[in-house]
């Protein structure tokens, strides 16, 4: 599903951010990322949803090496990752509805073949009742599952997620996860990046863990 | 709750150029009406008066030792009548020669003791257009003091003038494509960074550089449409009140010509927003 090898990445030619690092993740697994603030997880994270390019090394995306595909063939290996930002990066002026079905708007897709599959995600995720509310008038938490509904309504192979529980307490977060799980247990990978001790500690599964750009597989 | 129904335009109008950007589309448009205008209204009038230069010749007499002004004149006329081409030959009259003067030297200041050269008006078809130089000859033949007019010399200074309007109104229309480039392009970075952060989510969901590339020239498609056409709205309003005032500029055929000046704003808008905006988009990953 995703391998990773002998990756490194800097800003400048001093301080790696990430240095050869690899790993191997199997499709229908689920994944921490974890380390200190600053570690790379977000750099890591970037790597592999194609938000950034390495400074060295080869990336291998559902079997298909990154940096031999053509600008015009990116597109259609990020429709089959789903990206929860920390930020959410919900767009302001569209409400709910239009943010989380951007992504089959953006496939192409006619709104009435979307249109009820989009509400009951929408229900599933608890946002039914509030799809016609802009992102500005939503809690932290509905916000981060508006997020989640939109990374996962055009039913990606890879969720990748940078510290979703970030900005929602402990017992949202916890609702997050487990929403994540349900949908690791449809087949979906997952891979969720947290420096939030007691979410990794809650939920067994391993850890790729980041010291100095460096990786370390933990069970 | 919040149940309003939010636009369904991915990039808000908010954060695009709008009256500013429309306000310089008009008038690069109205500039643009009038430099296509102008150089019509130029073309039509000198093609006006380049017509009346050549159907009109004119023998200027003047008296020489052997043959007085008078004997040249009947000499020229008997010419005249005999030579192939001329239609009508007509000598001035002493009031004709001063309705000539008057505008240059004032009314009533024409004095009876001015020398005033004889001059025969000729009326010449199109094969003696082509033929002035025999006809020159063969008046001199008959008469010495006789030279033939074919305002050759204004025709040419006239086609000159006429040639550099319409390349100064060429470049008019150049400076103003380039002027429209240069504020386009502005406007579409600013466009491009005020939408950054929206642009990272449409390329991280899978938008193709097209489809983003489609939603900046549909905005700015529909800008420099609607202004453009105002701005030429505009000219044409101009081009109507000066036909009002001014007989010599009532061609109002030229106002056709203006109905493509903001689609072709359009198209450059257009090409300019699609190729700058691929071009940018390549630069992120």
């Amino acid at each position: 599903m995703i391998r990773l090898e002998n990756i490194s990445l800097s800003y400048d030619t001093k301080t790696p951010i990430l240095s050869d690092v690899s790993i191997h993740i199997e499709a229908g697994s689920f994944h921490f990322v974890t380390g200190n603030s600053g570690a790379g997880k977000t750099s890591l994270l970037k790597l592999i949803f194609l938000a950034q390019r390495p400074s060295a090394g080869e990336i291998f995306l559902f079997g298909q090496q990154v940096s031999a595909l053509k600008r015009y063939e990116l597109p259609d290996i990020r429709r089959r990752i789903g990206v929860v930002f920390q930020d959410f990066r919900l767009i302001d002026h569209l409400d709910i509805y239009q943010n989380v079905t951007l992504p089959l708007r953006v496939a192409g897709q006619r709104e009435v073949s979307y249109r009820e599959n989009a509400r009951e995600l929408l229900d599933w995720v608890g946002l039914g009742e509030r799809m016609r509310a802009l992102p500005a008038t939503l809690s932290g938490g509905e916000k981060q599952r508006a997020a989640i509904a939109r990374a996962v309504i055009a039913r990606p192979h890879l969720i990748v997620a940078d510290e979703p529980t970030g900005n929602v307490d402990s017992e949202i977060g916890d609702r997050l996860l487990r929403l994540l799980e349900e949908l690791n247990k449809m087949g979906t990978t997952v891979i969720v990046a947290t420096h939030d001790q007691h979410i990794w500690r809650s939920f067994a599964h391993p850890r790729l863990h980041l010291t100095h750009g460096r990786l370390e597989l933990l069970k | 709750m919040s149940q309003q129904a939010a636009p369904k335009n991915i990039l808000p109008r908010a954060n695009m150029a709008g009256a500013s950007l429309g306000a310089v589309t008009m008038v690069m448009s109205f500039l643009a009406c009038l430099a296509v205008g102008a150089a019509l209204l130029v073309s039509i009038s000198a093609d006006h008066w380049l017509a009346r230069a050549t159907s009109a010749m004119t023998v200027q007499i003047s008296d020489t030792d052997r043959m007085s002004a008078d004997d040249q004149r009947v000499a020229v006329m008997r010419e005249l009548a005999q030579f192939p081409g001329v239609t009508a030959a007509r000598p001035l009259t002493s009031n004709d020669m001063i309705e000539l003067l008057e505008p240059w030297l004032g009314t009533g200041n024409v004095s009876d003791d001015l020398p005033l050269p004889v001059l025969i008006e000729i009326t010449p078809d199109a094969q003696l257009q082509t033929n002035a130089e025999a006809l020159d000859i063969a008046l001199r033949s008959v008469a010495p003091g006789a030279r033939l007019d074919t305002h050759g010399r204004w025709r040419e200074t006239l086609t000159q003038t006429t040639t550099i309007l319409r390349i100064f109104a060429g470049l008019v229309l150049l400076m103003v494509t380039l002027a429209t480039i240069t504020v386009l392009i502005f406007a579409i970075r600013a466009g491009l960074m005020a939408n950054a952060e929206i642009l990272q989510v449409l390329h991280q969901i899978g938008a193709h550089d097209r489809f983003i590339a489609w939603h900046f020239e549909q905005h700015f498609l529909r800008l420099t449409f609607l202004w453009a056409f105002l701005g030429a709205i505009l000219a044409g309003s101009l081009f109507l009140a000066l036909g009002e005032v001014m007989v010599e500029l009532q061609h109002y055929e030229i106002l056709i010509w203006l109905v493509p000046v903001p689609f072709g704003f359009c198209l450059l808008g257009w090409i300019v927003t699609r190729r700058h905006v691929l071009h940018s988009l390549t630069n992120l990953m």
